[in-house]
């Protein structure tokens, strides 16, 4: 169970640096300076950068948890 | 007590199901001008007054599975079945809300069509949120009925639980957070209650404020067809409602993060009952973080 667990952890992880990706990026794209403004922009990159470290972080537990999990095995 | 509260959920339900129904019948008639977003944005907000009363009426019964019990073998109920069951609707509906949420937010700024229409990004998005509306007005009606306050912190114990918050920190953030806060390290750790430090200064306040923040600029931009909202309230909420949104997914990696390695806190919200953490869990979470993270003083399960 704490293996399966692990693996979505790691899926969701994934899926939120992506997003994180997409958020960094777009603060440094031209349309949203001109369509949003700089306060979109600072936004977008800190929620990105924010995402990103948690994303990480959580990443790192789920990685723990899988070696710990076949240390056991 | 549990009778009655059974038969308001069967009222509620009834109701809940007739409301939705006629809503969808009205907007589905073909006799309204309504493109599928603003059919559905109809839907939502008509069907939600019955959403929301069928949720206080599950709240009553939730509040029925209220109370302190320890197994033979020691275990204690660290969450009630209720606060366990509402806490698993409140996972589906962010698991259905936040993805499209995202992706309504995204798809703007990257200026990206996918080739799925996007009103049923919308109509997930809002069955999402009617479950998670659903859940938030069950927590209410539950903790109303119980008076359970477990996990807040009482007058003049804010001290005693910053300074246990930094024994719970690594070792790292623990200096820093102490100087920030003006933190004496010099102090005996306090005792833990049922719950760590960090689910009651971090955890409790901070998913508080964020779903009544998502909720309440939600309810302003989904009602504002049915109720004239102001130009710079709308704009306000909108705002309001996409920094919640990123607040939660942030937050939500947060608490897996915190969660996942104490695999004692994970039984307990699955099965109500909270165990000895075992070798992994001690090894996996309390030596890197300094906390014990079992909780399991006793009193009253939340």
């Amino acid at each position: 169970m704490r293996r399966l667990v692990a693996l979505l952890g790691l899926v969701w992880s994934l899926a939120n640096l992506v997003v994180a990706y997409f958020f960094v990026t777009g603060a440094f794209v031209a349309k949203t300076a001109a369509k949003e403004g700089v306060l979109a922009q600072v936004s977008l990159l800190l929620g990105g950068v924010l995402i990103a470290g948690f994303a990480i972080l959580l990443a790192r537990e789920c990685l723990r948890m899988l070696t710990s999990a076949s240390e056991t095995a | 007590m549990r009778i009655v509260a059974w038969f308001l959920v069967a009222v509620g339900l009834v109701l809940a199901g007739i409301g939705v129904a006629s809503a969808l019948g009205q907007a589905g008639s073909g006799a309204q001008p309504w493109g599928n977003e603003l059919s559905d944005n109809f839907v939502f907000i008509k069907a939600l007054p019955f959403v929301l009363g069928f949720g206080v009426a599950v709240g009553l019964l939730m509040a029925n599975t209220y109370g302190a019990k320890v197994r033979s073998d020691g275990a204690v109920r660290r969450w009630s079945p209720g606060t366990v069951f509402g806490h698993w609707v409140l996972t589906l509906g962010f698991v259905l809300a936040l993805p499209t949420g995202m992706w309504q937010y995204l798809g703007g700024i990257l200026d990206v069509n996918l080739p799925i229409p996007l009103y049923l990004f919308y109509r997930v998005h809002y069955i999402g949120a009617a479950i998670v509306l659903f859940a938030v007005v069950a927590f209410v009606s539950y903790l109303w009925m119980t008076g359970d306050r477990s996990l807040l912190i009482g007058r003049g114990e804010w001290g005693r639980h910053l300074l246990g918050l930094a024994y719970e920190l690594p070792p790292s953030l623990r200096g820093r957070y102490a100087k920030l806060l003006r933190i004496d390290l010099g102090q005996p750790r306090p005792p833990m209650g049922k719950f760590t430090f960090y689910e009651k200064v971090v955890e409790l306040p901070s998913w508080s404020i964020l779903l009544a923040l998502i909720t309440v600029t939600g309810l302003i931009k989904a009602g504002r067809y049915l109720i004239p909202v102001p130009g710079f309230v709308l704009w306000l909420a909108s705002t309001l409602h996409v920094a919640a949104m990123v607040a939660i997914v942030i937050k939500l990696l947060d608490h897996l993060r915190y969660t996942f390695p104490r695999w004692s806190l994970m039984s307990a919200i699955t099965t109500t009952w909270m165990e000895e953490p075992t070798a992994a869990d001690r090894h996996g979470a309390s030596e890197r973080s300094g906390s014990s993270a079992a909780g399991i003083a006793g009193g009253g399960d939340t």
